[in-house]
C-alpha cells in the first residue's frame, strides 16, 4: 500500500525521500536493524508540513513492517521490495520528463545521487506497474481500500467533533481511526459512508481511487433471461394484472397530468416539434431525387411527368425519405403494368 | 362478412383506476359507419392521391388518364374522403357541429353553461 499512497500524493520529493532511501538501505545493508533504518530516515528528513511528516511516519512504519516480513520470509507485502529488483532489471520505458524530474530531485538531495536516482526511477516503475494492474482491473480487496481510506483521511479535531454529533461514531484526535461500536460489517459500512460523506463535502469528487462499488449492472442475468423464450401470454397477463392493481388513482393534479402524459393525451414539455418524426436523412436525400428516376424512359411525357413529381416531392417537408421513395416506386410499378397500353399509343 | 359488429371497432378499455367518463360503444350505427369510412379513407389515401395525380394531368396521354379514371372508380366506395361526415362526437348529430370541438351546438351549450369548457364564456358586448 505504500506505493499506492505515494502515488496518490503529488509526486513530491519529500514523499519520495523515505521509501527510496529505505529501500536502498535495505538492499545494501542487510545487517542493519529496521529500527536503525527508521531512525536514519526520521533523522534525515527535512523541514516539512505537519501532515507530510505523519505520512512519512506511517510509511516508515510500513517499511519497517515490510522489512521485518522480508527478514522473516516472503510475504504478500514482501513482494513489494522484490518488485523493485525486478523492475530495475526489467527496464520498462518511462516518461522522459519523469526521468528528468527524478534526476533533478536526486541531484538536490545530500545523499548518494546515483543511488537515489536509481531508486526514484524504480519507484516510478512500480507506480506504472500498479496503475497498469488497476487498469486491467485486478482483484479489488475492499478491506485494504477501506483501511487505506481511513489512514489517508486527515480531519482536524473540531471537524471530527462536529461530525460525531451528527453520526454516532467516535473519532480519535487526528481522525485516524473509528472505534467500531457495532459488528464489523456494519462498522465497515458506516466507515465507508463516513469517508464518502467526508470526501463529498470537503474534497472534489474526483480525488481518490475508484472503488468500483457502483459498477454498471452486469449483463449476465440479462443473458440468462433472454435464453428463455419470449414472454408468454401468461407473463403478459400477469404483468398487466400487477400494473392494474398497483396503479392507484391519482392523488393530485400533478399525478393526473403525469398519467395523461403517459397515455399520450398531454404533450411533453418543453414542446418538441419533432416528436414522432425520426428522420435521420440528410437534406440532400430529400431534394436530389433524380437517382430514383433510373427506371423510367429518358424522354417522353412520362419522364416529364415524373420530373414534375420529383420537383413537388423535393419541396415537401412533411414526408419522410422512405415515403417519397415509395411514392416514386409506386409510379414505376404502375407504368410498368401499363406498358402494353403505352406501346399502342 | 355477414355480421359486421361493433366489436371490431370497440373503443379501447382504459384501466380501472381511471375516473373519467368512458363509453365503450358508438352512439348509433350511423356513427359506426362513419368510423369505418374514415378508416378506409385513411388506408386508400395514398393510392387515391397518386391515381388522381395521373388523371388531373395535361402531360400524359388521354388514354392513360381514362384508364386511371376506371381504376379509381373501381376502388371501394367507402374509401373516398367525401363520404365522411363530421358528426358530433357525443350525440352523433350530423348537423350543427362545430369543428373545433367536434360537438353539436346543443352539447356545446350544455357544457359551456356548466363551466366545463375551458376558455369558453358567454358573449356579452
Amino acid at each position: 500500500t505504500s506505493s499506492v499512497l505515494s502515488k496518490d500524493r503529488d509526486k513530491s520529493a519529500a514523499s519520495k525521500d523515505s521509501t527510496p532511501e529505505g529501500a536502498a538501505k535495505r538492499q545494501e545493508d542487510g545487517a542493519e536493524t529496521p529500527k536503525q533504518q527508521l531512525l536514519d530516515i526520521i533523522g534525515s528528513m527535512k523541514v516539512e508540513v505537519s501532515y507530510r511528516k505523519k505520512l512519512q511516519q506511517l510509511k516508515a512504519s510500513e517499511n519497517k513492517k515490510q522489512a521485518q516480513d522480508k527478514l522473516e520470509g516472503p510475504d504478500s507485502e514482501g513482494s513489494v521490495p522484490q518488485g523493485i529488483t525486478e523492475d530495475t532489471q526489467g527496464g520498462r520505458p518511462l516518461n522522459p520528463e519523469l526521468v528528468k524530474a527524478a534526476s533533478a530531485v536526486a541531484s538536490s538531495l545530500p545523499r548518494n545521487k546515483k543511488q537515489t536516482e536509481s531508486e526514484l526511477l524504480a519507484q516510478l516503475r512500480r507506480h506504472e506497474e500498479t496503475t497498469d494492474k488497476q487498469r486491467k482491473g485486478g482483484p479489488v480487496n475492499i478491506r485494504n481500500v477501506i483501511s487505506e481510506m481511513t489512514v489517508k483521511r486527515r480531519s482536524p479535531a473540531p471537524w471530527a467533533v462536529r461530525k460525531s454529533g451528527r453520526i454516532s461514531l467516535q473519532l480519535d484526535e487526528d481522525g485516524q481511526r473509528i472505534r467500531p461500536e457495532r459488528s464489523s460489517a456494519q462498522a465497515m459500512d458506516s466507515r465507508r459512508y463516513f469517508c464518502c460523506f467526508s470526501f463529498f463535502v470537503y474534497r472534489s469528487l474526483k480525488v481518490g481511487k475508484r472503488l468500483n462499488i457502483f459498477t454498471k449492472a452486469s449483463t449476465e442475468p440479462e443473458h440468462a433471461l433472454k435464453t428463455e423464450s419470449s414472454p408468454t401470454i401468461w407473463d403478459l397477463e400477469f404483468a398487466k394484472e400487477v400494473a392494474a392493481v398497483t396503479a392507484q388513482p391519482p392523488r393530485n393534479g400533478f399525478e393526473e397530468m403525469i398519467q395523461w402524459t403517459k397515455e399520450g393525451i398531454l404533450w411533453e414539455f418543453p414542446i418538441d416539434n419533432e416528436v414522432g418524426m425520426e428522420d435521420d436523412a440528410e437534406f440532400h436525400e430529400h431534394i436530389f431525387l433524380e437517382k430514383h428516376l433510373e427506371g423510367f424512359p429518358k424522354e417522353g411525357p412520362i419522364r416529364h411527368f415524373m420530373e414534375l413529381v420529383i420537383c413537388g416531392l423535393s419541396k415537401n417537408p412533411y414526408l419522410s425519405v422512405k415515403q417519397k421513395v415509395d411514392h416514386i416506386e409506386w409510379f414505376q410499378k404502375y407504368f410498368e403494368e401499363k406498358k402494353e397500353l403505352l406501346q399502342e399509343i | 362478412t355477414g355480421g359486421y359488429h361493433k366489436c371490431y371497432f370497440l373503443n379501447q378499455v382504459l384501466p380501472s383506476c381511471c375516473l373519467r367518463q368512458v363509453r365503450s360503444y358508438h352512439v348509433d350505427w350511423r356513427m359506426l359507419r362513419d368510423v369505418k369510412r374514415r378508416k378506409m379513407a385513411y388506408e386508400y389515401a395514398d393510392e387515391r392521391l397518386r391515381i388522381n395525380a395521373i388523371r388531373k394531368n395535361s402531360i400524359l396521354p388521354k388514354e392513360l388518364q381514362e384508364v386511371a379514371d376506371k381504376e379509381i372508380a373501381a376502388l371501394p366506395r367507402d374509401s373516398c374522403p367525401v363520404r365522411i361526415r363530421n358528426r358530433c362526437v357525443l350525440t352523433s348529430r350530423p348537423r350543427g357541429v362545430k369543428r373545433r370541438w367536434r360537438l353539436s351546438r346543443i352539447v356545446f351549450r350544455h357544457f359551456a353553461d356548466h363551466a366545463q369548457m375551458s376558455g369558453v364564456q358567454r358573449a356579452m358586448w
